[in-house]
């Protein structure tokens, strides 16, 4: 069983320096996530929900507690192995500032994979599959910036997981889109989780978010005050 | 890291600025093209005056009776073995001209000048401004001519030509004056005046049985190779016991320091460009790397490492400086054969060929030169774009993408 467990947070906390007056974005957070999960955090803007996702996916370090990623715990490693983990470990959705604005869809889907060496041919033979099952193969060759804002947000999805990384992380990845385009693309965060198993965890505020996801964890000031998962069990 | 995907980037990411990254190569173009074409000219300038200092009766190693600087009269002579010949491979010697030099006074009808009268055999003087000078008559036939030959500007002061008579008076061996009268065969030119005032030509023979002893007093040796002097320099001063061997250096100091300065001068001038560029360089990179803080940080947070991305910008100083520096040398090099035989400055001249200088600026580019160029833009174009990659990727990826 322990094995299928992909994200374990023990007593996770962090404390910022705000003009020396210490923000307590996360205290002391119990957290485990298992493989196949889709996990909405949800909670009040400024209730440590980035805070938390950034800590799981090795962008920041937690001053207190352990985080353990696919049986490796994070505490123990350089940037440079924290750099590699995301590489290869990881898919992340960012609210904006997905995409390299000189690169194609196309190109910015093969670029991650490109950064782990794998060759040409498969390469855009994965990101054009990719594109392909995303419904989005005709903005193949264009530019970010020719693109809206939900379909820059769909080309960051496939680049994320074309990769097949264990864990995706989107935080508030619709946090600049309409009510409609949120719709479509949380139907496409569904579609992956059930047909391709991905496993996906989202941080937002907003309300139809929490509604697409089997498990919602709730954070305030820092800490759970809710799981669905653990009502369930 | 694929080295392949960084230049993709890197090039991408030039060609987003056009006008911006444009402007600063032509910027780059500019600079370096102008170093090029300056340092032609002052490599031509040195060259020139390191021949004119060599062909002023120097020749790159000159002997001469001990004590003949201080007072260059008659009695400071050497003997010349009938046959001598410098011990020394053909191949790195021009040739060597053994002369008699003396102080004398000229006269014509209409004047009187104070002058260096010169025995030379012409044969020999391939090797200095007489034998290379241009005339009006004729030149002097051989060591036993008794006639002058005098330079055009003298000439002009004597109010004298081709033909007529000049009578010079100095001192022979025995201390005693003579005077003699002697034909003009030609008057020759040189580029600037200051020599064709000073010097005064006529066989060197007839010279020997004026002053009346077969002596020399100055032996000039040219060669073929400027750094091969030390060496022929040390084995003539073991030959020449007794006797002053001394190089053209020692022998025109002026010229000679002018020659050090001249090297030193492609470096002042190199770094002063530089130094201008690489502000615009720095400030540039600086600009585009800032501006795009939020996708730099955005891909390290995807796991590209610090140091591609420190890459990333030295790819893209380093492509922007690579093209700069072969555009900036290929204009350079074009501006040079425009020049061709050189910029005629004689309007501005006076007084120039004081230094040894001619009244025309002869671009000589050295491939040395240009290499130096080239490979100092380059480490300063990689040097420059150290700063602004250090200060981006200073910059934690959360910090980057909040911004
Ligand atoms: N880099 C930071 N420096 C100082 N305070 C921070 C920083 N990041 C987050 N915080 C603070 O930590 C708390 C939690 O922030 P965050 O995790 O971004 O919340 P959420 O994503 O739920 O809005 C907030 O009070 C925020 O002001
Ligand atoms: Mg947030």
């Amino acid at each position: 069983m322990s094995s299928d467990i992909v994200v374990s947070c023990k007593g996770v906390s962090r404390t910022y320096q705000e003009e020396s007056v210490p923000v307590h974005a996360l205290r002391g957070v119990d957290f485990e996530f298992a493989r196949g999960e889709f996990v909405s955090i949800a909670g009040p803007s400024g209730s440590g929900k980035s805070t938390l996702l950034n800590v799981i996916g090795g962008l920041d370090r937690p001053d207190a507690g352990t985080i353990t990623v696919d049986g490796v715990e994070l505490n123990g490693l350089n940037e440079t192995e924290l750099s590699d983990l995301r590489l290869h470990k990881m898919g992340f959705v960012f609210q904006s500032y997905n995409l390299i604005p000189v690169l194609s869809a196309l190109e910015n889907v093969e670029f991650i994979m490109q950064l782990q060496g794998v060759g040409p041919a498969e390469r855009a033979e994965r990101a054009m599959s990719m594109l392909d099952s995303l419904d989005i193969v005709d903005l193949a060759d264009r530019r970010p910036g020719d693109m809206s804002g939900g379909q820059q947000q769909r080309v960051a999805i496939a680049r994320s997981i074309v990769t097949n990384p264990v864990l995706l992380l989107a935080d508030e990845p619709s946090a600049n889109l309409d009510s409609a385009t949120t719709e479509d693309l949380l139907q496409l965060l569904r579609r992956l989780n059930e047909e391709r198993g991905v496993s996906i965890l989202t941080a937002t505020h907003d309300p139809i978010v929490m509604s697409y996801a089997q498990r919602q964890v709730n954070l305030r000031d820092g800490a759970i005050v809710e799981d669905s998962a653990a009502k369930v069990a | 890291m694929p080295l392949k995907l960084l230049l993709q980037l890197s090039t991408r990411n030039i060609l987003r600025h056009k006008r911006r990254n444009g402007l600063l190569l032509a910027a780059i173009i500019v600079a370096v093209g102008a170093v090029t074409v300056s340092n032609s000219l002052i490599r031509g300038m040195q060259y020139d005056m390191a021949d004119a200092a060599v062909s002023n009766l120097t020749g790159h190693v000159k002997i001469l009776a001990e004590g003949y600087r201080d007072d260059p009269n008659i009695d400071k002579n050497f003997v010349l073995a009938e046959n001598w010949q410098p011990d020394v491979a053909a191949e790195e010697l021009v040739g060597w001209a053994a002369r008699v030099r003396v102080p004398a006074v000229i006269m014509s009808e209409r004047g009187t000048r104070g002058i260096q009268f010169v025995g030379i055999d012409p044969d020999q003087e391939d090797i200095s401004f007489i034998g290379q000078a241009a005339y009006d008559g004729e030149r002097l036939t051989d060591g036993s001519d008794g006639r002058v030959v005098i330079g055009r500007a003298l000439a002009e002061q004597l109010e004298t030509t081709v033909g007529r008579r000049l009578v010079i008076i100095t001192q022979g061996a025995d201390g005693l004056n003579r005077e003699a009268g002697f034909r003009i065969a030609g008057l020759y030119d040189t580029d600037g005046t200051s020599l064709e005032k000073i010097f005064v030509f006529t066989g060197v023979n007839t010279l020997q049985k004026m002053v009346g002893a077969d002596v020399f007093t100055e032996l000039s040796i040219r060669l073929v190779r400027e750094p091969f002097l030390f060496q022929f320099k040390t084995s003539m001063i073991e030959f020449f016991t007794g006797l002053e061997v001394l190089d053209w250096r020692e022998l025109e100091p002026q010229a000679a320091a002018m020659f050090v300065f001249a090297d030193a001068a492609i470096f002042i001038w190199f770094f002063i460009m530089m130094g201008a560029l690489i502000f615009g360089l720095v400030n540039t990179l600086i600009t585009s790397v800032m501006e795009r803080v939020r996708e730099l940080g955005m891909l390290r947070a995807v796991g590209m490492r610090p140091k591609s991305v420190i890459v990333q910008v030295v790819l893209e100083s380093s492509i922007l400086m690579f093209i700069g520096v072969a555009c900036g040398l290929i204009a350079g090099w074009l501006f040079i054969l425009w020049l061709g035989e050189g910029i005629d400055l004689s309007r501005f001249a006076e007084g120039m060929d004081a230094f040894g200088m001619r009244t025309t600026m002869r671009p000589i580019p050295l491939a040395g030169d240009m290499l130096l160029v080239a490979g100092l833009s380059l480490l300063f174009g990689v040097l420059a774009s150290l700063y602004p990659a250090w200060r981006v990727v200073k910059i934690k990826p959360l910090e980057a993408l909040r911004r």
